[in-house]
Formats: structure tokens, sequence, C-alpha cells
């Protein structure tokens, strides 16, 4: 192992450290920071319930994503081989971006109620700015002599569009559904946290009007985890996809 | 003259987008009491606009979003610069604050509300936190993306390091650091809005939150139009400076 | 039966800008006989590549025709004619098998049949040993062998090659030069090679057609009476000389023009 990484291990640990230690000597509140123990008992008295809000959580996440994917991945293809709007589309979809979904929550509540619908509106529309951003920037970006290419070798448009431009654009779509899936996930768990009747983020959000802190973190330390997993499984796909494209570049 | 293009095609893409939801609402097609029509909701935000107590929150929201901006950016600036120059440093640090963009802030709102209360300087501290990683890890790219060869060439010419920093870094570095800080930007207003919303007593955040609560939704609409143009204004004139500032650099 | 198999007619391509019509290649006629390996050399901008696309069907003539096989061409004809270009546009996530396999899998091919098909092309351009790197992995020379062995995949009878050698280093230019020749003699192929090089159209060619700029047409034919092989010591020869300095004069005065 390097010697960067192992000071950056040596940090995390620290860090874990001074958490043991904050907490032991009552550096902090409590009610403000639980110890290390605070999330475990946490567990043991509300297990189960945890278990089903995650279960509501990853459900309306994947509803999400199921929409989401196709929805971004579909129109940023389109916009991005009509090379005459490609470009005032990108800057469309890029101001539009701009704005915080967040603003957008409340309308989704008086519109479909607090239930899981709302949420599930809520990840759809966050997640769907990045990949069909990226999507369309990757489509766009396929150098025109591969189409011409394709054209000549007798290949249909649509064929050339399948086999040689959306395949050209992969790495650019599936970094766009890592940031995308991302967005989606949080949305989810923060709209929960904002207002709702079930899962990880109503946990999290009802516990800290209640002060059990040990509930907030370790619901905190749930929702993360998750994040991080998918985030993770995402760059595996990215780096998968891409790799051919890295080492041409070295070239 | 592109330029003027893709404005124009923006600014008709929001027109049209104006035009459908008046149709949408002037025909019934949907319950006028869930969509008011677009000049109802114009006549709302003009009625807003001279409220005293809207303008103060409007005011509380801008000043979060300004003192956290003006934290955030030369904090991230100098940090970033150095995890770029100090080699060591950024080899250790450097993936850490990668690794925390790609961690969702939002979610750790809750600590954020249990360590310092919930007030301004939750909000402002929030807004830190989001806006903060991003201008951090652009800059240390920005930093890096300066051609060895520049710095030589100076060099040769008898360039004090001084005139170095000055003349040859921050001129080459300047558009990388620009986009670093419109996204800081972009994040520090979801970062603000969103700890508003969750629970505050004044901010726009809190009023777009309680009128989507209150079914009122001619005011939210009116709040969302708002808070949406002044993103979208802030998103547009900062990335107008950042291609002056790429003006005459390659690539 | 003629033996031509490209014949070229009156060949006029007009676009139309904001500035007015620009006439990219006027009335445009040359033949090319089974066989004949015909460069064409001439300033930039003289509508080399407008040619190409005309040739390859991608392109409708305003007026004019061309015929392939005594058939007129309007959109490629992957069958007839095989295409190559400066950009070897391999793609990257394919084996060189798969990428010189790839014509035939758009027009459904058996698999396995197509396999051999590649594995025999990639042997003839020496780059057996390589079936199964990927373009990352190949030189650039290789990567234009491997875009010559996808360009005769489905068995045409005509090579049209658009500055193929251009973007790769004189020695390497030089050695590609020699491949083609080969791989010509073996095929019986008939090429039509675009060319900025002089000395390169020369030394490979039986035929150089020059053209001229604004608009582009060819001015003059230069027949290339040297004998097969072609050998290196011929480059140094009077005659060799003699026809470089002609098409060098005669581009010289269309982009002084």
């Amino acid at each position: 192992m390097s010697k960067p990484s192992l000071i950056r291990y040596a940090i995390l640990l620290a860090l874990i450290a001074l958490w043991f230690l904050v907490t032991a000597m009552e550096w902090v509140k409590p009610i403000q920071l639980p110890p290390p123990a605070g999330l475990w008992a946490a567990w043991q008295a509300d297990g189960s319930r945890f278990l089903d809000a995650f279960a509501l959580t990853a459900a309306e996440i994947a509803v999400a994503i199921l929409i989401a994917w196709p929805l971004g991945i579909g129109i940023g293809a389109v916009f991005g081989s009509l090379r005459a709007v490609s470009e005032a589309a990108s800057a469309i979809l890029g101001s539009l971006f701009a704005v915080p979904a967040i603003i957008l929550y409340p309308l989704f509540i008086a519109w479909v109620g607090m239930g899981p619908e709302s949420k599930v509106l809520f990840g759809v529309i966050a997640g769907f700015f990045p990949i069909a951003l990226n999507t369309l920037s990757g489509v766009r970006q396929v150098d025109q002599s591969y189409v011409t290419m394709g054209r000549a070798m007798g290949a249909s448009r649509l064929q050339v569009f399948y086999r040689v431009v959306l395949r050209l654009a992969l790495p650019s779509v599936i970094s766009g559904l890592r940031i995308g899936t991302a967005l989606i996930m949080i949305s989810v768990v923060v709209s929960e946290m904002l207002a709702s009747f079930g899962g990880l983020g109503y946990m999290i959000a009802y516990h800290r009007t209640m002060f059990d802190t040990g509930h907030v973190y370790l619901g905190i330390l749930m929702a993360l985890l998750t994040v991080l997993t998918v985030n993770w499984l995402l760059s595996m796909l990215e780096s998968h996809f891409s790799k051919w494209q890295e080492r041409g570049a070295e070239l | 003259m592109r330029l003027s293009v893709l404005l124009g095609a923006q600014a008709g893409f929001f027109v049209l987008l104006a035009i459908v939801w008046e149709s949408i609402s002037r025909l019934e097609l949907v319950d006028p009491r869930l969509l008011p029509s677009f000049l109802t909701v114009l006549g709302v935000l003009g009625d807003l606009l001279t409220q005293r107590d809207f303008l103060m929150d409007l005011g509380i929201t801008g000043l979060e979003v300004g003192v956290a901006f003006i934290i955030a950016a030369p904090l991230g600036v100098s940090i970033g610069f150095l995890l770029g120059e100090k080699l060591f440093l950024g080899q250790i640090l450097s993936p850490m604050f990668h690794f925390m963009l790609s961690v969702p802030q939002s979610i750790f709102l809750p600590i954020f509300m249990l360590l310092l209360g919930i007030g301004f300087l939750e909000k402002v501290v929030f807004g830190v936190t989001h806006a903060i990683f991003v201008i951090i890890v652009t800059t240390t790219a920005a930093v890096r993306s300066v051609p060895r060869d520049y710095v030589t060439v100076a060099r040769t010419f008898g360039a004090t390091p001084r005139q170095i920093y000055l003349r040859v870094y921050l001129p080459a570095m300047l558009p990388v650091v620009m986009t670093g800080l419109r996204l800081g930007m972009i994040f520090n207003i979801i970062g603000v809005l969103l700890a508003e919303m969750d629970a505050s007593r004044a901010g726009i955040g809190r009023r777009l939150f309680s009128w989507g609560e209150g079914f009122q939704l001619d005011l939210l609409l009116a709040g969302i139009l708002l808070v949406s143009a002044l993103t979208i204004i802030i998103n547009e004139v900062m990335r107008y400076c950042e291609h002056r500032a790429a003006r005459g650099h390659v690539a | 039966m003629s033996s031509e198999v490209i014949r070229v007619e009156n060949l006029s391509k007009m676009y139309s800008t904001r500035e007015g019509d620009f006439h990219a290649l006027d009335k445009l006629s040359f033949a090319i006989e089974e066989g004949g390996f015909v460069s064409i050399v001439g300033p930039s901008g003289c509508g080399k590549s407008t040619l190409l696309q005309l040739l390859t069907g991608l392109l409708e003539p305003t007026s004019g025709q061309v015929l392939i096989d005594g058939i007129e061409v309007r959109k490629p004809l992957p069958e007839k004619t095989g295409v190559m270009f400066q950009d070897a546009t391999l793609l990257p996530w394919l084996t060189a098998e798969e990428n010189v396999a790839f014509p035939l899998s758009l027009c459904g091919k058996d698999k396995k049949e197509s396999q051999l098909r590649a594995r025999d092309l990639l042997k003839l351009v020496g780059l057996g040993d390589f079936i199964n790197h990927r373009p990352a992995e190949l030189s650039g020379g290789m990567r234009q062998r491997v875009a010559i062995a996808r360009g005769l995949v489905r068995d045409p009878r005509i090579l049209l090659m658009d500055e193929p050698f251009a973007a790769l280093d004189e020695q390497t230019r030089f050695k590609m030069g020699e491949e083609l020749l080969w791989i010509w003699q073996e095929t019986r192929k008939t090429i039509l090679f675009i060319t900025h090089g002089l000395t390169e159209a020369i030394y490979l060619s039986d035929t150089v057609l020059v053209m001229g700029t604004k608009p582009g047409r060819i001015i003059e034919v230069i027949p290339v009476d040297l004998p097969r092989p072609r050998t290196f010591e011929m480059i140094g020869s009077e005659f060799f000389g003699k026809a470089r300095n002609r098409i060098w004069t005669l581009i010289q005065e269309e982009t002084e023009a």
C-alpha cells in the first residue's frame, strides 16, 4: 500500500478514535453526538423497524430508477443525435439543472400527497437531468467519422445509432447514471425527511424531534451505506466500460 | 452570434413552457386549484414582491447564501490551491475530498441541526459544506491543468515566483476555478433552501414549504417561479464570467 | 462488356450556403479499369473528400453520375466498394477480428463464417498474431491494416481510400504503401487512392489524376509508366522526378490562382 493511502487510513482511524474519545469524555452532549454504542443500542431496540423503513425507501428508489433511467437516456439520446438542436437542448437542460429541484417538492406534496408517490416523482425529477445531460453530450461528442464509416459500410441509420453511436457514448451515459442515481437515492431519503409517514428519512426526522440521537445517526449511516454501495457498483460498471477508452487516450 | 442564438433558444423554451402552462389551465385540463394559470401566478408574484415580510424572507435567504459563499469560496480555493501545489499533501487529501464530493451532503442535515441547533448559523454552515468540496476539487484540478511548459517558459524569461503566480498560474487556472465556484454556488443554494424547508422560522425555503402544506398553490408556484428565475440568472451570469475568463484559452 | 469498374460522368456537386452557391465539383469525368490503381492529388479544398462521398453513395450529385459495374450509385454499395479513411475508425470495444467482421454482422452473416473470413484477412495484412487485440493495443499502422482488412471483408471489387496513411509517420507510411501494393497484387482489387503525398501517389499508381480547385475539377491525367513491381530506387529516377515536378507545378499554380 502506498504511503499516502496509509496516512489516509490513519486519519480515518484517528477520526473514529476521536468519536470514541469525545463521547466518552462527554465533551459534547450525548443528544448532539451519541457514543458509537448508542448506534448499536438503537439497532437492538428498533432494528426491525429500521429494516422495514429501509425496504420502503429501497422500493421508492427502485421505482424512481426504473422511470428516470430510460427517460433520461431516451431524451438525451434523441436530442444528442439531432445535430441542429442538440446544443440548444443542452443549454436548456443545463439551466434547468441549475434550479434546485428541492423547491418543487412542496408542489409534489400538494399534487400527489405525502405518500411514496411524491418521493418517486421527486427522485425522478432530480435524477433525470444529469442522466439526460450526460447522454446528450456523450452522443453529441461521437466523432462524425464513425457515422460516415458506418454508413459507408452499409449500416442503416438505426444500426449506426444502436451499434456505433450509443455504444461510443456509453461511458458518458454510465457516468450520468452514477450521478443521477446518487441524486435519486438522496432525494428520496431527503423528501422522506421533509414530510412522510415512512421510510429511512422518516425514521431519521422523527427520531431527531424525539432527540433519540442514536437512532438519527443509525438512520443516516444506513442511508449513507446504501448510497455508497450503489455508487461503488456503478463506478465499477463505469470503469469496466471505459477501459478501452482510457487506454486509447494514452496512446 | 452563436451565444445569442443559444440565449434565444433558451428564452424561447421558457416562453413555450409558459404558453403550455397557461393553455392547460385555461382549457381546464387539470383542476385549476392544483395548477392556477400562469398569468394568475404572475400576478400573485407581483403582489408578493411588494410585501415587506416576504422581502424580508427573501433577504434572509439571500444573506445566508451570500455569507456561506463568502466563506466557502476563498477557503475552498485556498485549500484546493494548496492541494494542487503541495504534491504529497494532495496525494493524501485529494481522494478524501473527492469522496466527500461524491457523498450527498443533504443526508447530514439532521446532524447539523443536532450540533448547531436550528438557525442562521446552521443554514450558513450547511451551505458552506455543500459548496466547499466542489470548489476544492475543481481548484486542485485547475492547478494541475496548468501546463508545466508555461511555467518553464516564464522561468527562462526570468519571471519571479510572484510573477509566475500572478501572471501564469492565475490566468491559466481561472476558467476551471470559475466553473468550480459556479457549481459551488448552485450546491450552496440547494443546501440553504433544504435547511430552511426542513426546519426554520424564516427564509424563502420555509415559505415554499408552508405554502405547499397549506395547498396555497398560487403562492407556491409564484415562489417556485421566483427562485427558479433567480437561480437561473445567477447560474447564467456566472457561466458568462466563465466564458469571458476562458476566452483565448485552448480547449 | 467493358472492363471499366468505376465510371464518373460529368459529375457536379453544388452546395448552397448563406454566401451563395458553392461549386464543389464541376463536371468531373474519368474511368478506372478493372484492377487499376489510380491516385487523386490536389490542393486542399479541391473537393477530394466530396468526390469520395459521391463515390461511396453518401452524397447525391447535383448532376452527372457515378457508375460502379455499370450501376448508378445512389446509396452505399458495401458489397461492391470497401472504404477506408484517414482515421481508422475502429470500434474501440471490439477486437481486431470483431472489427474486421463488423460489416458482415451488419448484414446478418453467419458468425462462424465471418470469424474465419476476418482471420484470413488479418493474416493477409500481416496481423495474424493480433486477432484478439483491441485497437488501443495496436499501433497507428496496425490499426490502418485492420481498417484495410475491414474494407476487404465483403470482398468488394473496389477499394476507396481517403488519405489512409496521412496520419502515420514517414517510415510507417512507406511500409504501408508497400503492403498495400502487395495486397493489391494478391487480391486484384481496383483501388482509388486519395492523397496529399505526391511521392506516394506516383509510387503506388498506374495513373495520377491531378485536381484543381474552385471549382473542383480534373486538370491533368498523368500516366505513370514505371514497371511493376515498384522499387525504392525508382523514386530517384528521372521519370519520377519529372512527374513529381509537373504535379507540384500544377498544384502550385492552382493555389496561387
